[in-house]
């Protein structure tokens, strides 16, 4: 049900993105991208967020069930840090003329993915089932650490050339009607996505 | 009055049946045996006990007269000695007792180190100096027994505490294991020595687990 | 009589120093390759003199694997000599945590005190500010002292050792890193940076101390 749901969702999004989204002015064809790079960036920070979370709850409650969900969150994540960090960095070179800027969002975008990688290897590193959920959730909490800084230190030490966020510090909406109907739509279409293959993944983990 | 309670415990480790379905009560003053061929989870049995690792199933429980003993105060009366247990090998038999004893709030002074060497048959002039990683195996095990004594602990968890040990040294322990049992220790102790077997008044025999 | 925490801190931390002074061979191990690499900077640079910016990175990243040689032992040791199973019997987890954190703080801090002057004298690095400096590195220190000895808990255990330590603390740490690299680029005559960055280094220490001292628990007890 939920996969039909997304198969159709996915098909309007693309539908939408390729031939009812107008070409910005500045970027013009480009702006398509943004359509992958903004929910994959979502994703990442979402599965992130929810990696701790079930970390937290798995050394408060030792349900074996919510380390699997935390687990499978941190595999999906890090695939969709992957895609935001190659999409932004495509966007990157097309724009601003190089891959890589050290810009705050780069900058953020960087950590995360050295986080989930080390998380990743921790895990395929541990042998002893107990050990590895228990070492694993304490990984997960303790670089979540790092997230005052991403969030207040890096914007101030790293200039940066990134568009503003689409709700930006005004309130106000700078964008067209149908653009913004199609983000959102991606946006949604990406984290039912993540809904989906997370639900998926953990049931098949917890078995093991 | 101390008991260890084990109700309808199981402890597997991947994936295969260590310990399954187990229940038996530990009382203090009296040494309790758990017997049964190698990997029928004595040792696995011991750990539950103190709580260095849970079932995974059932339940594991130490009670003082009706109160359940938790965290810290369980951690203080517990003292473990067993084959995996070993002393820092670059520190003297004096400030390794010294470091242990310590963390339970037991100070140590020259009386009562001279005491805890002679109790477990090793003479402390002669090892005044030598640092525990040049002890023989025997040596170590008989340290290792002094600092439960010394520990104030009143539950006693012993995995095969006779082992690399020469005759005196055997009868040494069993007759330390009574003098604890009169204390109202709690002593559970795993083992294979049918001589250590025979002096338990209880045993948990695991072979039909 | 249970011992205050304070007593069993003191007590864990007198006995790494007892432990680890008579390792020599991890201490000959430890600065010889702080010097070495050191030295391979040096040669690699060859007399070329560096900008400010260049030299407070390179004395960064020189601190973060020379402590990495360091760290990674904290709880190594223990597993490799079986004693890991005695201090969890005897010793509480956060006597445990604080006297090992304090006695990696004092290992950093010697090696440090040895690779700091043969840095600025090998790479001609004027320091500007030298209080700056100290304090930076100090902070760094401690930083890294509370991180490396919480992961090191963590990969006991693992199968792969070598490069895991590495790639676990590197993200962690970095909330560190970047801001005591600005600082010292200020401290050797860079650009001047605001104060702030250090009280934010010194912020964020504390809050790696306090998530490390929550978070070892769980390693440290089975309950």
């Amino acid at each position: 049900m939920l996969g039909l749901c997304i198969a159709v969702l996915t098909v309007v999004v693309l539908g939408a993105v390729c031939f009812a989204v107008p070409p910005a002015e500045g970027l013009g064809e480009l702006v398509r991208i943004a359509f992958l790079h903004i929910p994959a960036a979502w994703v990442s920070v979402i599965a992130f967020f929810m990696s701790a979370w079930w970390a937290a709850s798995y050394l408060r409650k030792g349900e074996i069930r919510d380390d699997a969900r935390s687990f499978s969150s941190a595999r999906l994540g890090f695939i969709f840090t992957l895609l935001a960090a190659v999409s932004g960095a495509v966007f990157s070179k097309l724009t601003w003329g190089a891959y890589w800027n050290w810009d705050p969002r780069q900058t953020t975008i960087l950590v995360l993915l050295l986080i989930y990688g080390a998380y990743l290897t921790l895990r395929s590193a541990m042998e002893e089932h107990a050990r590895r959920a228990r070492v694993s959730a304490v990984y997960s909490l303790f670089s979540f650490l790092t997230v005052p800084f991403l969030v207040f230190i890096v914007p101030r030490l790293y200039f940066s050339l990134h568009p503003t966020p689409v709700l930006n510090g005004s309130g106000s909406v700078d964008m067209e009607p149908v653009m913004l109907l199609t983000l959102f739509a991606a946006v949604a279409d990406a984290t039912l996505i993540y809904v989906w293959l997370l639900l998926k993944s953990s049931r098949k983990e917890e078995k093991i | 009055m101390k008991t260890i309670a084990f109700e309808e415990a199981e402890k597997s480790f991947s994936g295969r049946k260590i310990l399954r379905n187990l229940s038996a009560v530990c009382l203090s003053g009296q040494i309790t045996a758990a017997v049964g061929p190698n990997g029928s989870g004595k040792s696995t049995l011991l750990k539950l006990a103190g709580h260095f690792m849970l079932p995974d199933s059932g339940s594991v429980t130490v009670r003082e007269e009706d109160a359940v003993l938790k965290g810290e105060a369980l951690r203080m009366s517990i003292a473990y000695m067993s084959p995996e247990l070993r002393l820092y090998p670059r520190l003297t038999a004096r400030e390794n007792l010294s470091f242990f004893l310590g963390l339970r709030g037991v100070p140590i002074d020259d009386r009562l180190y001279g005491d805890v060497l002679n109790r477990v048959g090793m003479l402390p002039e002669t090892i005044e100096r030598t640092r525990v990683g040049e002890f023989s195996t025997g040596m170590r095990q008989r340290l290792l027994f002094g600092l439960m004594l010394a520990s104030n602990a009143d539950i006693w968890l012993l995995d095969e505490p006779g082992a690399n040990l020469d005759d005196e040294g055997r009868a040494m322990m069993l007759r330390e294991m009574r003098r604890g049992a009169e204390e109202n220790k709690l002593i559970l102790l795993a083992t294979n020595d049918s001589r250590e077997r025979g002096a338990a008044d209880e045993a948990i025999d695991l072979s039909e687990h | 009589m249970r011992p205050s925490t304070f007593q069993s801190i003191k007590l864990v931390l007198r006995k790494e120093i007892t432990t680890g002074l008579r390792f020599r061979a991890a201490w000959a191990a430890m600065l010889m390759f702080s010097f070495t690499s050191l030295v391979c900077i040096s040669f690699a640079l060859a007399g070329t003199a560096a900008e400010p910016k260049l030299l407070a990175a390179l004395l960064w990243v020189l601190l973060f694997f020379s402590s990495l040689a360091g760290s990674d032992r904290v709880f190594s040791d223990e597993e490799a000599d079986g004693t890991l199973m005695a201090l969890r019997v005897y010793a509480p987890s956060q006597a445990v945590l604080f006297g090992k954190l304090l006695y990696e703080f004092f290992v950093l801090t010697v090696i440090t005190v040895f690779l700091l002057p043969l840095f600025i004298v090998l790479l001609g690095a004027e320091t500007k500010e030298m209080l700056l400096l100290l304090c930076t590195v100090g902070a760094g220190l401690w930083g890294i002292s509370a991180a490396g000895t919480l992961l090191s808990a963590l990969i006991v255990g693992a199968g792969v050792r070598s490069g895991l330590f590495s790639v676990l603390m590197l993200p962690v740490i970095l909330p560190v890193f970047i801001p005591a690299i600005r600082l010292t680029e200020a401290a050797f005559g860079g650009t001047v940076v605001s104060l702030n960055f250090l009280g934010g280094i010194l912020l964020y220490d504390m809050i790696l101390s306090v998530g490390a001292s929550i978070l070892f628990d769980y390693i440290w007890y089975a309950e």
